[in-house]
């Protein structure tokens, strides 16, 4: 029996809103809504770009090599005299397609794998955290630039490459945590309805594994920014003039004794990106944590 | 013992007065203790019984100081241990009474130990730290322990690690860890709850002789009143937060005077009812803790609620028989039949 | 277990036509590591319709695993399962998905036993909607309303915003929807306050007049057992120990495991201080499933034990004098 007599039927509003207080509720602190905003400023960027009122990305105006900030450029131009607010703008989109598609391949396969072996563990399970193993104890680098000098340079290919390396750590993620949701009594009390393995599946195991993973996405993202970097340091990124941060940071460092704004502007925004990532990953993540261990 | 053998009859081992204590939480300030007050003498039993959720382990480690500083919002009344004013005093000096004088055993046996030290470990080092036995001696004292507490081929077993153990055996431990430094006050935390009836049997009764023998004062808490009724001289029943009754266990069991001790009582399935006799169910659930209504925490489930009980909150009176307390405007005065119960 | 115990018919099996479950020679195993944990070994009994059967023992004793197998959840490892005569485990996935529907089972952690993403009236309605059954809607508020929930304030909200009461209510209502014929409850007062154990037991029997159901009732708490139960089982590592009428066992248990057991209750009755003791207390601590003692397993606790004990298995045997019929106790040397 209900001790308090609630509304009798809440509208839907009301129900959203207490969902949402529910999840980013209390406690997040303003940490995490600048990084939420700072995160919402990049992907606006790099979606609206091209109809942004900067100036032209690729044009190298020699006059205005190596300005520094507030100048002729408002954050400087680069060594070809091209400005840099633009790039970074135009960069952002390039670190948040290959952040989203890198994230999103591997959040798919290896979730998808890692829900199946948590679930139905044996042989497959067995095979499947072998076969991961052996990818995760590769040298990522190694297996990186083979992938990119097999599929080559394209903003496509270099994300698929980077989400292929993604695989067993979201694939370990999915499996630790269909484990103990398979441990949930509800699962078998769905089996003892007769509920169809796909039913289960989708309906008890998914929405309880799925938001973990998706935090941990976002812990992942970060990680797929940085690994652009360092692809890009190789020179093997997406190919020049298209402007990429680690490009960016790459072509900085040549000037680091004239011109220091080059290479730190593009690092700071890096930073801050990959800071946010990790920062709103986490407090996700723990609070679908607490949430799991007090429901 | 510390005190000496006239002393103990009449001075009190621990006095608590008018304690209260609220908890930060993310849903407010917690009630968890609202002004308690009871004395417990030298060599008795003082059962602490309730539902989950009354407060009755904040209670007992706001007696220690073991609630998490950060969780305290307000902590109100005094705790006297042997006269002696011990809520006041600094971590480092309470640290010196935990042991030698206040020793505690939890629930979980499991939690209680540390995976990684043996057992061994675990049991001598409170006899080399408030003590100052060399390693040897306390080997050997805690072997002495472990025998005590019904450990069999505990010279064995002494090196070996909790998670060898069984449930009863780990408690075991827990009580020998408790009973190293010769503590005058235990506290037992629903030390049964986690295990079986045939081990809880076991533990009490182990319990309940170690305390005779040592004329130790016990706090023994729990949530069944079947664990205290036989075993307890006095018992406090609570609910939300206060002392609801407390009276010496015969005739608390005998006449029972607020409406929540009788209602638990009644809603117990009996071992001698016959087989689908229907349960006397307490409506409702017990209440929240944070925010807490005005009036008796009890009045929207309690058969006997006036306007009055939902508008003050009752005081602790003393009912016809000497040290039989309760908090109810409206007793219940029949005497309770106690013919054959178990 | 000698061979031919194996293929008699256990004497416990009572010979009636209202059985509607009928356990033969269970036997559950599991591997962890190179051990082989016997949780459930040659256990038979029956249930007739409209009756309680109340399952006990310790901890660890193989309750919940007999609750699970009789569900097929996991299938036993040897042994057959009978309901309403048909055999479970036999089954292949698509009959026994449909069969299976006539069992239904609660759990002890009704926290748990709810999936906190989805809301109340999708987790009551979960086996209509598998099974497609029509007036969903109007089904889901009977139940709800049968369990004492108003489903105007509760359909919409999610498990978390219950009470361990209440989520147990919802367990209850969720089981009850696709109107089974047994119920196996895995200790289902357990994790639920005093207070509120009452209401839970009266609502269980309650539901039981109402959908005539058949109960399996896996219990440690005695007295608990004893108040919704006609039969019981008294479990002991696995093995059957005693099964028969709740008043006879209780009255005059034949087994010393089982007098033990009772005499462990603790005493409401605070003058009775101390008269138990003539019962001998039970030492020790349950021996390891996985390598359990010869003969009798309840030997090496057992205040009566000789040594025959140790080296042939007791079987069931009718117990002599009993108050009622059906009463059957598995010790050499009965009380
Ligand atoms: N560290 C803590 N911080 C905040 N609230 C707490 C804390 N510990 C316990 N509480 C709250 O205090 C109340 C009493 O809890 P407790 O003493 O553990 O009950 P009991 O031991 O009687 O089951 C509960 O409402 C509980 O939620
Ligand atoms: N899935 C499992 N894997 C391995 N051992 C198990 C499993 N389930 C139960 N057991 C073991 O089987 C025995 C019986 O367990 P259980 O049926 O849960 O006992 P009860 O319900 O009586 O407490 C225990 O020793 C337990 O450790
Ligand atoms: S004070 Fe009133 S509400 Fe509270 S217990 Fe007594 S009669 Fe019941
Ligand atoms: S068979 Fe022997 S050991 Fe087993 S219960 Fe009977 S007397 Fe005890
Ligand atoms: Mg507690
Ligand atoms: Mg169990």
């Amino acid at each position: 029996m209900p001790a308090k007599k609630h509304p009798k039927i809440e509208s839907r509003a009301q129900n959203f809103a207490r969902a949402l207080q529910q999840v980013f509720g209390r406690g997040f602190g303003p940490g995490f809504w600048l990084a939420v905003v700072w995160l919402l400023i990049v992907a606006f960027c790099a979606l609206f770009a091209d109809w942004l009122p900067v100036r032209d990305p690729l044009d190298p105006v020699i006059a205005n090599r190596l300005n520094g900030p507030f100048t002729s450029n408002l954050l400087g131009a680069d060594g070809l005299g091209r400005d840099i607010f633009a790039r970074l703008i135009h960069g952002a989109r390039v670190s948040v397609v290959i952040g989203l598609t890198a994230v999103s391949i591997g959040m798919l396969i290896g979730g998808a794998l890692g829900i199946i072996a948590g679930y139905f563990r044996g042989h497959f399970e067995r095979a499947l955290m072998a076969v991961l193993d052996v990818i995760l104890a590769f040298p990522w680098l190694v297996l990186l630039l083979a992938l990119v000098a097999f599929i080559g340079q394209s903003l496509f290919a270099i994300s698929v490459a980077i989400g292929f390396l993604w695989i067993p750590a979201y694939a370990r993620v999915a499996r630790a945590n269909t484990l103990s949701v398979v441990q949930r009594e509800y699962v078998l009390a769905a089996k003892a309805m007769g509920a169809s393995t796909s039913r289960i599946l989708i309906k008890e195991v998914l929405p309880n594994v799925i938001l973990p993973v998706l935090a941990y996405g976002l812990v992942a993202m970060g990680l797929v920014i940085i690994v652009e970097s360092a692809l890009a340091f190789l020179g093997l990124s997406v190919e020049a003039p298209q402007p990429t941060w680690g490009g960016m940071i790459s072509e900085g460092k040549r000037h680091l004794a004239t011109a220091v704004h080059v290479a730190v502007i593009p690092s700071v925004t890096m930073f801050l990106t990959v800071l946010s990532l990790n920062f709103v990953g986490d407090r996700l993540r723990s609070r679908f944590d607490v949430k799991e261990s007090n429901l | 013992m510390r005190q000496p053998e006239h002393m103990e009859s009449n001075a009190s081992l621990l006095q608590v007065n008018n304690l209260s204590i609220r908890l930060n939480s993310a849903a407010g300030l917690v009630h968890a203790v609202e002004d308690v007050s009871f004395t417990l003498k030298a060599g008795q039993t003082l059962g602490i019984v309730g539902e989950s959720g009354s407060g009755k382990s904040v209670m007992a480690r706001s007696l220690m100081n073991l609630l998490p500083r950060r969780a305290v919002a307000q902590r109100k009344g005094s705790v006297l241990l042997s006269g002696r004013e011990i809520s006041t005093l600094s971590e480092r000096e309470l640290q010196r009474l935990r042991g030698p004088d206040i020793a505690m055993i939890f629930q979980d046996p499991m939690t209680a130990l540390n995976p990684v030290l043996t057992i061994c470990v675990q049991v001598s080092e409170p006899l080399q730290q408030h003590l100052g036995m060399s390693k040897q001696a306390a080997r050997a004292r805690a072997i002495e322990l472990l025998d005590a507490v019904g450990i069999p081929d505990a010279v064995n077993r002494i090196d070996q690690y909790p998670h060898q153990l069984s449930g009863g055996m780990r408690q075991r431990v827990v009580i020998a860890i408790a009973l190293t430094c010769n503590p005058s006050l235990l506290i037992a935390d629903e030390p049964t709850t986690a295990l079986d009836v045939t081990v809880q049997r076991q533990i009490l009764d182990l319990l309940t002789g170690l305390q005779k023998e040592r004329r130790m004062g016990m706090l023994l808490i729990t949530h069944d009143l079947g664990v205290v009724a036989s075993r307890a001289d006095f018992i406090a029943v609570m609910y939300a937060g206060r002392l609801v009754e407390v009276a010496p266990a015969n005739t608390l069991f005998k006449s029972m005077q607020h409406p929540y001790t009788e209602a638990l009582f009644n809603s117990i399935p009996r071992i001698n009812d016959a087989s689908h006799t229907r349960l006397q169910a307490i409506p409702g659930r017990p209440p929240q803790l944070h925010n807490p209504a005005p009036g008796c925490a009890f009045a929207p489930r309690c058969p006997y609620a006036q306007q009055r009980c939902h508008r003050e909150t009752p005081p602790v009176v003393q009912a016809e028989q000497a040290g039989h307390l309760h908090a109810c405007f409206y007793p219940v005065s029949a005497p309770v039949a106690l013919g054959g119960v178990r | 277990m000698t061979n031919t115990s194996e293929q008699a018919t256990p004497l416990q099996l009572r010979n009636r036509d209202d059985i509607v479950l009928r356990l033969e020679h269970l036997v559950v195993n599991f591997q962890v590591g190179k051990q082989t944990v016997q949780a459930v070994s040659d256990v038979s009994l029956d249930v007739a319709l409209g009756e309680t059967l109340g399952l006990v023992g310790e901890s660890g004793c193989g309750k919940s695993t007999v609750g699970r197998a009789i569900m097929q959840l996991p299938p036993p490892s040897a042994g057959r399962v009978l309901f309403k005569g048909q055999d479970l485990s036999n089954m292949s996935g698509e009959a026994l998905r449909q069969t299976r529907t006539g069992l239904q089972m609660i759990f002890q952690d009704p926290i748990s036993s709810l999936n906190p993403r989805r809301k109340v009236r999708d987790i009551v309605a979960e086996g209509l909607q598998i099974w497609r059954r029509p007036n969903q809607d109007a089904r889901v508020r009977e139940v709800m309303e049968a369990v004492g929930l108003d489903p105007d304030t509760v359909a919409d909200r999610r498990p978390h915003q219950f009470s361990g009461g209440q989520c147990q209510r919802i367990c209850i209502a969720r089981s009850l929807a696709l109107d089974p014929d047994v119920l196996i409850c895995d200790e289902p007062v357990s994790a639920l306050d005093v207070s509120v154990q009452a209401q839970i037991l009266n609502l269980l029997e309650d539901m039981k007049q109402r959908y005539q159901l058949t109960m399996v009732f896996v219990a440690h708490n005695l007295a608990v057992v004893k108040n919704v139960s006609d039969r019981v089982a008294v479990m002991y590592l696995g093995k059957l120990c005693e099964i028969g009428n709740a008043e006879a066992i209780y009255a005059r248990p034949a087994h010393p495991y089982t007098r033990a057991l009772l005499a462990s209750i603790p005493d409401m009755d605070p003058d009775a201080r101390g008269q138990q003791d003539k019962i001998p207390l039970l030492q020790g601590d349950l021996p390891s499933p996985a390598n359990p003692p010869s003969g009798c397993r309840f030997r090496t606790r057992c205040p009566n034990a000789q040594a025959r004990c140790a080296e042939v298995e007791p079987v069931m045997q009718a117990v002599a004098d009993s108050m009622t019929p059906d009463h059957f106790v598995a010790c050499h040397f009965p009380l």
